[in-house]
């Protein structure tokens, strides 16, 4: 017997789990949601009137520390991460790199903490198109793809069990309660009600992307953005006085002191968290799960101090990111047979792994812009996610492109993320240059600082059954259990997806004005690259011998286990997925309150 | 020296601040990276410098909350049991011991003990638990001091702190001399400008916004982070520092046929430069030190960071960093295109719904 029984029991609380919680709290049924970080609350909650996040460059990336895990290749090589993403050597992600080598990495690791990966990220919010969700049949007898000698794309495309127009609802449910700013005219998205709020005015380096979408014919519209620009009734939040000090540099990649960024802590959680029927307890990771048949009735986690304790539901559900929501799945499989060959009857858990291509271009502005007053993106286009377009590229699918403008502008992020393209190779760019010193540091923050515009876009990657999470056979975490393992590769159609969306990005901000030291690409050469948009291993579908949970998001062959992280997407949608998260979560809440 | 003032802070915060560290079944000495001795328990835990915790202090006004921090004490009776604990050192008034109290979690003791206190800015301080009566070194912070009687006490310095705690004097003049070279505030303008920063101040701004600047100099204060961060965060390196920076000296003394390389050319410097980059240093002991271009890159990380990083962590002095560049970069009207004051905390900055 569990110590404890709930009606609804929820691993993790960022967007994955969030959103049905506080549909099923609202509703009356008794949650409770265990949390594997700490619980940093905002100035406003925090009794002592303080934060436990800071504006503070160093709360983003800290102090070095070295990688000590046996038996991987970057053993012994420095890395830098946030106060709130996991200790490496306690509990690190292994990768199979190029050269067939382990290594130990960062990527893939949203945060640990409640509200998980929305405390950190820069909040875009934008909904995937219709096409998104239907790629087998918008792909469907085509002879014109390219890069796919193989008819790979043909084979591995799906279309999701839901359409888009199931799925809008929702969307205008978590754009209501999240609390996003941004605006609607030229999105190629359709929706059903308007809740954005109004944008805050754009940082004025913007204006050169805004100048290349618009000399290249691509509508434009603000990027939708989850931080709240007014007063949001739903969560009780307000705004300063003077909104324009909303905009700081702190955003991606920070937690936000004030609770304006619309985490899904401050959004979702924070509104419930005095009901009788809610019980939150942070600092408890689950480490594996127990069944009776086709009922999970064991939720088996450590408390804050590590002991051992036990909790049980009517219902499960999991969400703590697809990487590791897959790892505990594979962990609870390795211990009891029956669990597995329910969990895993095709082979299934763990396969298909998704992140998204991306990449973009970056050059000099001639104008320097205080870019400290920002949030994390301006300007988005749709036009590259336009099935012409699509089509006359001979691509299977396409992307959103938008403006970044909090990225390097704060002088430490400006040279650590120098040349760095990933959370592995922080600072590496600035060091490996030793020529910024001196007289060249002047000439380096002359050029670059508040000079430099960026723009980014985001593109459906290509499922392949080999790109998959598994449990790593000898790196263990703190409590002795194997870490997951992450094996990817790009596919051929998806480096030429990137290259044409690069250049696309290229063209905006040669468009763009009198741009300079103008450079483009992709992740498409770096296999650890993850974007921190962990999607897929766990994917749902209509067909039981094709999917790991059925349209619910259900396993199969549980009556009572739900997967509610970005790990249910079959396809992983041509714009950042936290939304598409979010919606999904309020469906399934929607369903899971019909049920109990 | 007052009575401790002991400050509020839930259990929750204290759960926050422990168990990502602390909680774990493998003891593994997977933290240690060279800054432990062997057998030292530490080893096991993740980030131990973070105990105590060192945070801001909120009294409802900036003004009078931003010259302390709030220092948590915490015991971990998981590890070490304990019927009582309290906590004495140099931040309370003669030593007087302030009991720490159980952390309760799900309505029983959770084997953490906690109390937070209200401490100056700057400051460091020695201290010990008193463990059922028996004095003890905090066995979680890797910070310790052997005193002349032979007691092991453990230490903790709080924000903006400019009191030297790792390098030697002689150590701390060369790191000046190569921080320098690094940063861009040697040039004539900049220099003038840092002096400027200072001196057009007048006092009482100064005494309000600044507290904590002692020395406004080249280097704007990155040394002194550097001393901070090899105290703590980065105690793992301080042995690359204790070994390289009396080589260097001792190396360019050589070049100077016996003169004070501190008062060398300035080429004398460059040229050094050059040779650590290309790791190609003539008069380099190899062998105490194998890669001096490893030198130099965590020269460089901490130089910029520590000129720029947040005065809290005793680089960027006097916020001096930023006011560079809030002056360096202006529009044509004049107005800064780095208003860094407006997102900071006051009295440091001009926000006041964020309180640091």
């Amino acid at each position: 017997m569990a110590d404890e029984t709930f009606d609804v029991v929820a691993i993790g609380s960022g967007a994955g789990a969030a959103p049905l919680v506080h549909t099923l709290v609202n509703r009356g049924k008794h949650v409770l949601l265990l949390e594997k970080g700490p619980l940093l609350r905002t100035q406003g909650q925090d009794p002592s009137g303080l934060s436990d996040f800071k504006r503070d460059e160093l709360f983003a990336t800290g102090a070095a520390k070295i990688i000590n895990v046996p038996n991987v290749a970057n053993n012994g090589e420095p890395y830098y991460s946030s106060h709130v993403e996991p200790d490496l050597n306690d509990e690190p992600h292994v990768y199979k790199g190029e050269d067939g080598q382990d290594r130990a990495t960062i990527e893939g690791y949203t945060a640990q903490l409640v509200g998980g990966g929305t405390q950190l990220y820069g909040g875009v919010s934008l909904r995937f198109t219709p096409d998104d969700l239907r790629l087998a049949s918008f792909n469907a007898g085509r002879t014109d793809l390219l890069g796919d000698p193989n008819g790979d794309v043909l084979r591995e495309a799906r279309d999701w069990p839901i359409s888009y127009n199931q799925l809008e609802p929702y969307y205008c449910t978590a754009e209501r309660l999240v609390g996003i700013n941004g605006t609607r005219g030229g999105q190629l998205k359709p929706a059903s009600q308007d809740f954005y709020q109004p944008p805050l005015e754009p940082n004025a380096i913007s204006g050169f992307a805004a100048a290349g979408m618009d000399a290249l014919g691509m509508a434009r519209y603000r990027t939708p953005l989850a931080v709240i620009t007014r007063d949001h009734e739903p969560s009780g939040r307000t705004v300063p006085q003077d909104t324009d000090t909303i905009k700081t540099a702190f955003v991606n990649r920070y937690g936000d002191p004030l609770g304006l960024k619309s985490n899904t802590w401050v959004s979702l959680l924070w509104p419930i968290h005095n009901e009788p029927n809610f019980e939150l307890r942070a600092n408890c990771v689950v480490t594996h799960l127990t069944a009776q048949g086709a009922t999970v009735n064991q939720v088996h986690y450590r408390d804050p101090m590590g002991n051992e304790r036990t909790v049980t539901g009517r219902i499960i559900v999991v969400a703590c990111s697809a990487i590791e929501s897959v790892r505990l799945l594979k962990l609870s499989a390795a211990a009891d047979p029956d669990f597995s060959r329910r969990i895993d009857a095709n082979g299934l858990l763990g396969a298909y792994f998704l992140t998204h291509c991306f990449g973009g271009a970056q050059c000099q502005v001639p104008q320097r812009a205080d870019k400290s007053k920002t949030l994390d993106s301006d300007w988005a286009t749709d036009h590259c996610a336009h099935p012409d377009w699509i089509r006359s590229h001979g691509l299977w699918a396409g992307g959103a492109i938008y403006n970044n403008t909090s990225d390097g502008a704060l002088p430490i992020s400006l040279a650590r993320t120098w040349a760095a393209m990933d959370m592995d190779n922080m600072w590496k760019g600035y060091l490996g240059d030793p020529s910024i010193v001196g007289n060249e540091f002047v000439s380096y923050l002359d050029a670059n600082f508040g000079k430099r515009l960026s723009v980014a876009f985001m593109a459906n990657q290509v499922p392949q059954r080999t790109n998959r999470i598994d449990l790593h056979p000898s790196v263990t975490d703190k409590w002795g259990r194997p870490v997951a393992y992450i094996e990817k590769t790009w596919h051929g159609h998806d480096r030429l997806l990137m290259e044409t969306l690069a250049e696309q990005c290229h063209q905006i901000l040669v468009h763009a004005g009198d741009t300079t030291d103008v450079s483009y690409g992709s992740v498409e050469n770096s296999i650890v690259r993850i974007a921190n948009h962990i999607l897929g291993g766990t994917r749902f579908g209509s067909d039981p011998d094709d999917s790991v949970l059925d349209p619910n998001c259900r396993a199969w062959n549980f009556d009572n286990l739900y997967v509610t992280d970005g790990g249910f997407m079959p396809t992983s949608g041509g714009a950042n997925p936290t939304l598409t998260i979010q919606a999904n979560s309020f469906r399934v809440g929607d369903l899971l309150s019909a049920r109990i | 020296m007052v009575a401790a003032q002991v400050v509020p802070r839930d259990a929750q915060y204290v759960l926050n601040m422990c168990t990502k560290y602390l909680a774990r079944d493998n003891i593994d000495t997977r933290s240690n990276f060279g800054q432990y001795q062997p057998g030292d328990p530490r080893a096991a835990i993740a980030e131990a410098w973070r105990f105590p915790v060192i945070d801001s202090f909120w009294d409802g006004s900036p003004a009078s909350s931003y010259p302390f921090d709030t220092v948590t004490f915490i015991w971990d009776g998981k590890r070490s049991p304990a019927l009582s604990v309290d906590v004495t050192g140099t931040f309370t008034e003669l030593y007087s011991p302030v009991p720490l109290t159980e952390v309760p979690y799900l309505g029983q003791p959770s084997g953490l003990w906690a109390v937070s206190v209200r401490v100056p800015k700057g400051q460091v301080h020695a201290y010990r638990y008193l463990v059922d009566g028996t004095a003890r070194a905090d066995p979680i912070n890797p910070q310790m001091r052997e005193l002349d009687n032979g007691e092991v006490w453990s230490r903790f310095f709080t924000s903006g702190c400019t009191i030297p705690l790792t390098l030697g004097y002689r150590e701390r003049r060369v790191l000046d001399a190569l921080v320098r070279h690094v940063l861009p505030f040697r040039i004539a303008e900049n220099s003038r400008f840092v002096s400027d920063v200072y001196t057009k101040l007048d006092r009482a701004v100064r005494d309000a916004q600044f507290p904590l600047a002692y020395l406004m100099d080249e280097d704007v204060g990155a040394t002194n982070y550097i001393d901070k961060l090899l105290a703590r965060d980065e105690m793992h390196h301080a042995v690359d520092y204790h070994i390289c920076l009396p080589m260097i000296d001792t190396l360019l003394r050589e070049r100077l046929g016996g003169l004070d390389p501190l008062v060398g050319p300035v080429e004398l410097w460059q040229d050094l430069y050059g040779e650590l980059a290309s790791n190609n240093v003539p008069g380099w002991d190899y062998n105490r030190y194998h890669d001096p271009s490893n030198f130099l890159a965590l020269l460089r990380r901490h130089a910029i960071t520590g000129a720029f990083v947040h005065p809290r962590r005793g680089g960027n002095s006097g916020a001096a960093g930023w006011e560079y560049l809030e002056s360096r970069y202006v529009d044509n009207a004049g107005q800064t295109l780095f208003d860094w004051r407006r997102a900071i905390e006051a009295p440091l900055g001009h926000n006041t719904d964020y309180r640091g």
